[in-house]
């Protein structure tokens, strides 16, 4: 740790905090921050470190969030909320104070008619989902996995996850919200803050979710949330779904009228057509496309390892490269047969062919995998990190034009043992709300131990960010970077001019990090090796790109003046 | 305003979108007052009929302080919205009538402000797309108008979220500078983006803030919307409507499942009067048909589509049937002598002439809020003996209930009829309209689009979102030069 991330608190700061939320709740000590600091997913420098914070405090309710923030506000303490932690996004910058919210775990509100609950900031996924099942509910997860909070990814995070195109993505599914804004005042949004009632998060007037974040949120960089209702949504299954045995260990049953089939598709061209008619048909619970690649190195890390090795069995993998898992849920038996005959007549028509994998051994887990969103923690099997880039949601044809252009960045790299071979292609993509739109992000396997994959993973980012310039699409989770963001707003509308003068009315004095919100770095501190880049567009042609697509809208005035 | 002020203004106003599109004859501005005839007569409205134009204008309020107030649709003006509440320039766009683009594939079109729904839904149709709308819309009513102002539409399973059915936008703010929302922001101009495949569909963003949010539902106060890119769906390959009639308290309870499965498209519930003025045209009729309704009407359609859409048809009709049946409610497909037909094509586009509020007696007093469906009877008892109290007879005030996102929340209207003509009639349906604002105010209703008076009732009571707002206010519309005065953002 370098000295200047051993910044400790003023004592009197220290205990000004410690009055408000008890000494069993605040700590300084090192070791124990050093959980908070030990971050290595998606970090891409080689320690695996973020700074160790000055304290971590844990509040146990929305009063003693409030009085840690105007604490902050008032010594002028830098601070940013955690909630489950997955990811380096909740580190906090130096000298800054971490507000760990695990206290705050309550389910609030089950509204099972009205379809919403509230819940607190340390409620995970499978802890909401358990409580609703036997409601014949379900709710929204992301595809961090079922131990992440709802309530980050709903107020802060992204948002997107395989039940996308019956449950949306979590923006989507937020009504009304509590939040200590960055002064310390509390702002409740929607019907809460007029009649404290849950059912509804915009208004009066125009909809202040709209400054709580966007595309995705502000990870941290705009205060605290509290207490969120996010949608639940129809399980159309009865009964208890307990089974004995551990992951990958065990042979659970389907519940009835629910399926999940493979739907290969003969090529990407199929795949595209396939996948709109799906939307269409209206027929989806729980899809998504997880590469190839992706699945083995899950479920058989050693045999993923060695499979660059047997060309043949890679060129048959390929040839099911286009592969999606895909669960209906039907009410009723009726509709289960209208649904799966919809089905394998539109795989029929795009040239796929449909496996019903609950007539396998492997399918209940499959299933059930999905549906609790287990699955997600096996990405770290294969190579021990990973990182995404593009993370775009727009039409099923540009998803399709990422997963192509991905795949040909990746192949470069892993020609150059730049990271693992999955088959280079290892898009993530799936459909939303019935295909209104769809969500694509290229997944990079990569092993953290290894020097070259380290170097090649920024190199590899970058070139993926060129890239979705080029093919004018939405750069993803790369825009919580303070570079990209500097190099990007102009050709996005100059957002982020926008949002920084959001943050500056919010938080006037800039306390709650804002490192992955709206901040911005100079592109020349980038750790990427110019030389090294496998990119053949020729600078000058890239130069025009650029200009051409920073000309589309103009400078806000008071920028220009 | 001064004379010669006045010919000064419309000078430079005439510099920007040429002589013939400024107008301050009082005809012309007298459609855009206060339905009531209280309030301001603007003093000139202006049609733009490009952004560049708009934006100019924006600037030269910025210079001079102008209050500019954007309309879309045609008149009436109902809910005095866009009423000015000081001196002020309409800002009438609704020349800017163009379908920019219709795109089957990806069930999206981009509309600019003048083109109303008969249009959309027409466009729409010739590509086997239909328009999401609400219900029978004014015929000069405008797409955008109505997206902007969260008006629900009447297929709840296609209403995901409030914003639904606007995605993307390009909309000036009140600063002067050009902005386009969620995936429109680039990278690359429209013509790029949809080279590369993509189609204006995703609203949130860009980044980190969701502007698209904050334009919505702001009564033109944060800037002007010159197109926006809106949701269509698929045209039905077999469709047929449903009734339900029964008790209040039965329709709720069949609701509720039918809602959560996402089993319906069209999903309304109507009270006699108000099923009676959408499906008849005469008063005499109108008033024969309520008379004939006990209880509410359920109209629900169901929908096949392009696999097998007979046996989608079947099953739904079949599983409807058995939730009804759970419920003691029964599917029909004619409710006191209205069939099933008549209600296609009553639903199927905008209203017929007279506007169907105005067919009973001439007006109406539109008051709505946001509320749950198990919410609802407690409302339409309070109304019904708020009408009593206030000598407004029951039988003229029409109840219409709209669930929206997916029934979590339902859009809750009456509409108070009243004889235009008769002074006394107007200042009954005034007072009973203003007294049922309060009351359902404190019953919990959320006037989530808070129009005229509602708005110093709904702001009260949430300080914590006016302060909110405030801010926001000062970064989109730092010289308050958009909509002066209306919701929350008062001149000092
Ligand atoms: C293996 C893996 C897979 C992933 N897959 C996906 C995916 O499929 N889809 C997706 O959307 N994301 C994915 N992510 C990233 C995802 O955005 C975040 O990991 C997730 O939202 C983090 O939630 P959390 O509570 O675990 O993290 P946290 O770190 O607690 O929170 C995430 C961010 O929100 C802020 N925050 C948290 N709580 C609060 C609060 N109460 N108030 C204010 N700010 C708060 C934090 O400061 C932080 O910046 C993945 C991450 C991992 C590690």
């Amino acid at each position: 740790m370098k000295p200047e991330e051993l910044q400790k608190l003023p004592p009197e700061v220290y205990k000004e905090l410690e009055e408000v939320v008890g000494p069993e709740n605040i700590s300084e000590e090192p070791a124990l921050l050093d959980g908070y600091a030990w971050q290595p997913t998606f970090n891409s420098s080689p320690d695996l470190w973020v700074p160790r914070c000055a304290a971590a405090v844990l509040p146990g309710s929305t009063e003693e969030v409030q009085a840690v923030v105007r604490i902050c506000n008032k010594h002028n303490i830098l601070y940013k909320a955690h909630s489950t932690g997955w990811g380096t996004f909740n580190a906090v910058k130096a000298g800054g104070i971490v507000l760990d919210m695990r206290r705050m775990n309550r389910i609030v509100e089950i509204d099972e008619k009205n379809m919403y609950a509230v819940v607190e900031p340390y409620v995970s996924g499978i802890s909401l989902q358990a409580e609703l099942l036997s409601r014949g509910l379900n709710c929204h997860m992301i595809g961090a996995g079922c131990g992440a909070s709802l309530l980050a990814s709903a107020t802060s995070g992204v948002g997107d996850g395989w039940d996308g195109i019956s449950m949306s993505y979590s923006p989507r599914n937020v009504l009304g919200v509590e939040w200590v804004l960055p002064d310390g005042e509390l702002l409740q949004m929607g019907s809460l803050g007029s009649h404290g009632t849950w059912f509804s998060g915009d208004g009066p007037g125009p909809s202040l979710r709209g400054a709580m974040r966007g595309w995705c949120g502000a990870f941290g960089g705009l205060g605290v949330f509290t207490r969120v209702a996010v949608k639940i949504f129809n399980w159309p299954a009865n009964g208890d779904h307990r089974s004995e045995g551990l992951m990958f260990d065990y042979l659970p049953p389907l519940p009835e009228n629910l399926k999940v089939f493979m739907v290969v598709f003969r090529d990407r061209g199929s795949f595209a057509e396939g996948m709109y008619k799906i939307g269409e048909a209206e027929i989806g619970y729980i899809q998504c496309r997880n590469a190839l690649g992706m699945i083995l190195g899950g479920a058989l890390p050693r045999f993923q390892r060695k499979l660059p090795g047997v060309p043949a069995m890679v060129e048959m993998l390929k040839s099911m490269q286009f592969c999606l898992t895909h669960i209906i849920a039907a009410n009723s038996p009726r509709e289960l047969a209208y649904q799966e005959k919809a089905l394998r007549a539109i795989a029929l028509d795009s040239e796929a062919f449909v496996l019903d994998m609950g007539q396998l051994p492997l399918g209940g887990l499959l299933f059930w995998g999905l549906v609790k969103d287990s699955l997600p923690p096996l990405i770290f099997r294969i190579g021990g990190q990973f990182s995404s880039v593009f993370g775009h949601d727009e039409t099923w044809d540009s998803s399709i034009l990422l997963n192509r252009v991905g795949q040909e960045i990746k192949q470069k790299w892993i020609d150059r043992d730049g990271m693992i071979d999955d088959l280079a292609d290892n898009a993530w993509m799936f459909l939303q709300e019935d295909g209104m739109w769809t969500h694509c992000e290229e997944l990079i396997l990569y092993d953290p131990r290894e020097e070259k994959h380290v170097r090649s993973v920024n190199n590899a980012i970058a070139e993926a960010m060129i890239s979705a310039v080029e093919h004018c699409q939405g750069p993803g989770f790369m825009l919580l970077n303070p570079m990209v963001r500097r190099m990007l707003s102009p050709m996005m509308s100059h957002y982020n001019f926008w949002t920084k003068k959001l943050k500056k009315e919010f938080d006037p004095l800039g306390l709650s990090d804002d490192v992955a919100y709206c901040s911005e770095e100079d592109v020349e501190e980038a750790d990427i090796d110019l030389e090294n880049m496998t990119f053949d567009i020729p600078p000058e042609e890239l130069a025009r790109i650029f200009e051409e697509r920073i000309s589309v809208i103009p400078a806000p005035r008071e920028m220009a003046q | 305003m001064a004379v010669k002020a006045v010919e000064d203004l419309k000078e430079r106003l005439a510099g920007i979108v040429g002589e013939t599109s400024v107008n301050d004859d009082r005809n012309d501005l007298l459609q855009y007052a206060r339905p009531d005839g209280d309030g301001h007569l603007p003093t000139c409205v202006v049609r733009p009929v490009n952004p560049e134009q708009v934006t100019a204008l924006v600037v030269l309020a910025n210079e001079t302080g102008l209050n500019l107030v954007p309309v879309s649709s045609g008149p009436p003006h109902a809910r005095g919205g866009t009423a000015p509440e000081s001196g002020a320039v309409m800002v009438d766009l609704s020349a800017m009538d163009r379908i920019v683009r219709m795109d089957r594939r990806n069930k999206v079109a981009i509309v600019e402000p003048g083109v109303t729904f008969g249009r959309l839904a027409s466009e729409a149709s010739k590509v086997g797309l239909k328009a999401l709308m609400p219900l029978l819309p004014r015929q000069r009513k405008s797409v955008l108008a109505s997206y902007l102002e969260r008006e629900p539409i009447i297929i709840p399973k296609y209403h995901w979220d409030a914003t639904d059915p606007l995605l993307c936008m390009e909309v000036v703010f009140g600063t002067g500078d050009m902005f386009r929302t969620g995936s429109a922001a680039g990278p690359g101009s429209l013509e790029q983006q949809w080279e590369h495949g993509e189609a204006q569909k995703n609203p949130m963003g860009p980044g980190q803030t969701d502007f698209g949010r904050l334009v919505q539902g702001a009564q033109g106060t944060m800037g002007i919307v010159t197109w926006g890119s809106v949701k269509l769906e698929v045209m039905p390959s077999e469709h047929r409507i449903y009734f339900v009639n029964d008790s209040l308290e039965r329709l709720i309870e069949f609701a509720y499942p039918v809602l959560r499965r996402k089993m319906a498209d069209e999903f309304l519930i109507l009270d006699g009067t108000a099923f009676a003025t959408t499906m008849r045209g005469g008063a005499a009729e109108i008033g024969d048909l309520a008379g004939r309704i006990p209880g509410y009407v359920l109209v629900l359609g169901i929908s096949g589509y392009e696999y097998f859409p007979g046996e989608r048809v079947t099953y739904l009709v079949n599983d409807m049937a058995d939730l009804a049946k759970e419920a003691g409610v029964a599917l029909t497909r004619s409710a006191a002598g209205v069939d099933h037909l008549e209600a296609e094509r009553a639903l199927s586009g905008p209203s017929g002439e007279p506007y169907y509020k105005h067919r009973m007696k001439g007006g109406s007093r539109d008051l709505f809020f946001l509320t749950t469906l198990d919410r609802v009877p407690a409302f339409t008892a309070a109304m019904e003996s708020l009408a009593q109290e206030h000598g407004h007879p029951v039988g003229e005030i029409g109840t219409y209930i709209q669930p929206i996102q997916h029934g979590r929340t339902v859009h809750l209207e009456f509409d108070i009829y009243f004889d235009p003509g008769s002074a006394k009639d107007a200042a009954r349906a005034g007072g009973l309209f203003s007294a049922a604002a309060k009351a359902c105010q404190e019953m919990g209703g959320f006037f989530s689009r808070p129009y005229g008076p509602w708005a110093d009732m709904a702001f009260e009571a949430c300080p914590d979102t006016v302060d909110a707002l405030l801010k926001v206010k000062r970064v989109l519309d730092p010289r308050g030069v958009m909509n002066r005065n209306k919701l929350c953002f008062k001149e000092a």
